[in-house]
């Protein structure tokens, strides 16, 4: 590609968050009329990288350079003058205004007084261009589902002529026929000389439309391959890398005596489709899936925080009602969510208040709360978990992440024997060290009674640690796996593109899958 | 299709809720012929005029998703300025009370943007402290104002029921409505309103919006302040504290709502119109002034309750104003 017009290229680009390096030295090119995929797992730094090339971040180090000429991005409105345009993974669409504002939001082209029939042209005719011309340019954004939000996105670069089109896992909540649609789209861009840098975790769409992949792993640029020159083998093993360390603790080997809890049909509208599963005592059980996949959801659900969840759930034997919190904790059932900040920890609160925050009605007499049985209680935590008993007098929001997760066990812990414990993401944000310490917990838990679910997309975690897997694509089951049978690259497969055959409801009972 | 109009239209609620409020006079005022006449719908337009400018500007700072609360500050010690600095010339006393209000909001406005705080902290500070400037610049008395042929010619009737004021104020809401209608500025505020993030990522100026609208907040409740002190040709700090209630209440009834991104200027004249007419119609029904109050309430919690998204669902009336998170991809099982 050396003599090829590159639109767009980088040299040696890294990016820093507070001192961890969150990509490092990529040199990349974007060649006119190509379609450029950009994979890797989670982490791996892809919506770093995208977010450097949009003006949104700057890079710590590296050039960036636009048709040749290097430049230094000062933010959106710079890069989109340049002819850069930009789909976030998460929309950034304005509900309560109509199509046709939506579309020309923030454009410098746009005069004073924005009303001219010049503007409603062009968006007509980008929504042409993505075959839905017949939509209603002044029916208010919010009026839309999810997937025709995402195409009003795509139909504002359109509309903006822009050069390079980057798109951040476009497809990751649309439907089939819509993803179609994106797909054809998306290669008469290319027919015209535009280019696509296209971010994914779908390999399918990768050998479909693609040309050329780059891949990243932990920050770094491992590969840029013609897909002609690659198989859908080696791109999973560059996207994995690195064979797994001895971090995962081994299960005890003996057989669960019995289920903890039974799952049956849990059907959430528009996010999970008949969900059955019975979770041996004692073990981990891994729903492994994408954002979008409702991997999420089945938890959520599970600790009564998706109101319309419908469907039976037994704990040891007890019907769970579902859609109310109160009750789901009532009957042993914890939930520790992947936002932390938000629905996890008491920021303001000290590390001991936060670990016997939920003993609190049981160490109160008559209301008044006992505080040196709760110290003890917090001292004899912080031991089991693994925390500096130092720091109990500091404030939670100055623990690393890993400390923060484990304050959230803590709680967990102070349940006598035996709870359902329900998380989602439970290593996001947290560094190689405090995982081994996590994992390390959640076995432990495991031998005192406890029983996991666990939702998670990191599939090196969901392969190190869980006894069963239950991968989901788009709210449908695709598979399980027993622990001896988990097997990373085909439950890769599973979870960013099953085929066919198996995307439509495969429905496995739950006595013939354990 | 009349509840499609009320959801899609921003100005359709306020103007059912204005109509309905008339009604209920009406029907309360049975008997009473005053209730229609001219008298009726002066004082209408004069409450429109005390408190419309507060309430507009107040109101799109509702729209971007903050709350000005400094415009009672700005509202009274621009009354006091003045009148102190206007009683041979009433252009240098408007004036000076205007650049004080605009000095005002750019500060507030800026130090939101600048250290991203929250505009409640902020504008009570600006509050406070302006207030305390009217008391000091007033040396807590009331302060008259002798140039009587400004407090005469700002009140005299125009076409029988218009003022000065109620025109000036209804020119503003004019102004503004075209503003946010059809210019590119009031299309990025309501896009900041609606989700901040979503317009910084489209290429909107987003921190230029807040300081301008929270500079333009300061110039109404200014000029709001100089026009009531100069046709009640007095100034009192304490006489001009009471404006927030029926300005927050007006934009509110208005369409505005706390979360930001809805309501325009002509709805919040409306709202402003639903208070005037509620205060002339239960005074000529000989109602007392706690009944306004109890009515006004009442009116606001029906329009709060009724635009609440999980009533609308219960009524089966539209999926659409839910988090779109909940129904996310509902299209796909549909």
């Amino acid at each position: 590609m050396a003599g090829a017009l590159h639109l767009l290229s980088t040299a040696g680009l890294g990016k820093s968050f507070d001192g961890v390096r969150a990509l490092s030295e990529v040199s990349f090119s974007l060649a006119a009329g190509e379609i450029h995929a950009i994979c890797g797992e989670n982490g791996a730094g892809k919506s770093t990288f995208v977010k450097l090339l949009m003006g949104i971040l700057q890079p710590d180090e590296g050039s960036i350079a636009v048709n040749g000429e290097p430049v230094v991005l000062r933010g959106p409105q710079h890069a989109q003058n340049l002819g850069l345009g930009f789909v976030a993974q998460e929309l950034s669409l304005a509900p309560r205004l109509s199509i046709l504002d939506n579309i020309w939001l923030g454009s410098a082209e746009v005069p004073f007084f924005h009303r001219t029939t010049a503007l409603r042209r062009r968006a007509r005719a980008a929504l042409d261009a993505l075959n839905v011309g017949d939509w209603d340019l002044d029916a208010p954004v919010a009026s839309l589902s999810i997937g025709q939000r995402q195409i009003v996105e795509i139909a504002r670069l359109f509309a903006r002529d822009a050069r390079i089109l980057i798109l951040d896992e476009p497809t990751a909540t649309l439907s089939d026929a819509e993803i179609e649609r994106i797909l054809g789209v998306l290669d008469s861009v290319r027919r015209q000389g535009r280019s696509v840098i296209y971010v994914t975790h779908r390999l399918g769409e990768v050998f479909a439309l693609c040309d050329r992949v780059t891949v990243f792993r932990n920050g770094e640029h491992i590969a840029t391959e013609a897909i002609a020159a690659v198989t859908r083998p080696h791109l999973i093993e560059l996207m994995l890398g690195r064979s797994l360390s001895e971090m995962y603790p081994q299960a005890s080997a003996q057989a669960a005596p019995r289920s903890a809890a039974t799952i049956v049909r849990l059907n959430i509208p528009g996010q999970v489709h008949d969900f059955s599963v019975e979770v041996p005592l004692g073990k981990i059980v891994c729903i492994a899936g994408q954002v979008g996949s409702g991997a999420n959801a089945v938890t959520r659900a599970l600790a009564g925080l998706i109101e319309n969840a419908t469907g039976n759930v037994w704990i040891s034997g007890i019907p769970l009602p579902l859609g109310s919190v109160p009750r789901c904790v009532a009957n042993n059932v914890v939930f520790i969510s992947e936002d932390r900040a938000a629905e996890g920890l008491f920021h303001q609160m000290l590390v001991r208040d936060n670990l016997v925050a939920a003993s609190f009605r049981r160490r109160a007499r008559f209301g008044v709360l006992d505080w040196p049985a709760l110290r003890r209680l917090a001292a004899d935590l912080a031991g089991r978990l693994g925390i500096d008993r130092r720091r109990l007098r500091s404030s939670a929001a100055h623990l690393s992440g890993g400390n923060q997760q484990k304050l959230l066990f803590g709680r967990a812990l102070q349940r006598a024997g035996g709870c359902l414990l329900l998380m989602n993401e439970p290593t996001r944000g947290i560094d190689v060290g405090a995982r081994a310490d996590i994992y390390r917990l959640m076995r432990e838990l495991c031998d005192q009674g406890f029983t996991l679910v666990i939702a998670s997309s990191d599939l090196e975690e969901v392969a190190g640690i869980a006894d069963v897997v239950i991968t989901m694509y788009r709210g449908e089951t695709v598979g399980r796996y027993q622990r001896n049978a988990i097997d990373m690259s085909r439950i890769l497969a599973d979870i960013i593109h099953p085929s066919r055959s198996e995307s439509t409801v495969r429905r496995v009972e739950p006595a013939q899958a354990l | 299709m009349s509840l499609a109009f009320l959801r899609n239209d921003p100005h359709g609620r306020p103007l059912v809720t204005f109509v309905l409020t008339v009604l209920l006079l009406v029907v309360f005022g049975a008997g009473q012929g005053a209730l229609l006449s001219p008298a009726v719908v002066r004082s209408t337009l004069e409450t429109f005029g005390d408190t419309g400018l507060v309430a507009l500007g107040l109101g799109l700072t509702m729209v971007i998703r903050e709350f000005d609360l400094s415009v009672v500050g700005v509202f009274s010690v621009g009354g006091c300025i003045a009148v102190l600095t206007g009683n041979t010339d009433p252009w240098t006393g408007l004036l000076l009370a205007l650049a004080l209000g605009m000095i005002a909001g750019l500060a507030q406005g800026w130090l939101i943007v600048r250290l991203r705080l929250g505009s409640i902290g902020i504008t009570l500070g600006g509050m406070l402290v302006l207030s305390g400037l009217a008391y000091v610049l007033s040396e807590n008395r009331s302060l008259p104002y002798d140039n009587m042929q400004v407090a005469l010619a700002l009140t005299q009737p125009i076409a029988g029921v218009f003022s000065i004021r109620s025109l000036l104020t209804l020119a503003f809401f004019v102004v503004a409505a075209l503003v946010v209608g059809t210019t590119r500025i009031g299309r990025d505020l309501i896009a900041i309103g609606s989700d901040r993030r979503a317009a910084m990522i489209a290429g909107v100026n987003v921190n230029a919006i807040i300081v301008g609208v929270f500079a333009f907040s300061g110039a109404t409740a200014a000029l709001a302040g100089v026009l009531v002190s100069y046709s009640l040709a007095s100034a009192s700090p304490a006489g001009l504290s009471d404006v927030i209630v029926p300005a927050a209440t007006a934009a509110i009834l208005g369409g505005v709502s706390l979360s930001g991104g809805t309501g325009r200027p002509l709805g919040i004249a409306i709202g402003m119109l639903i208070l005037g007419v509620l205060h002339a119609g239960l005074n000529v029904l000989g109602a007392p002034p706690y009944a306004e109050q109890i009515v006004m309430g009442a009116v606001l919690l029906v329009v709060a309750v009724a635009d609440g998204p999980l009533l609308l669902r219960r009524l089966g009336m539209t999926k659409q104003l839910i988090k779109p998170g909940l129904i996310s991809g509902a299209h796909r099982n549909g």
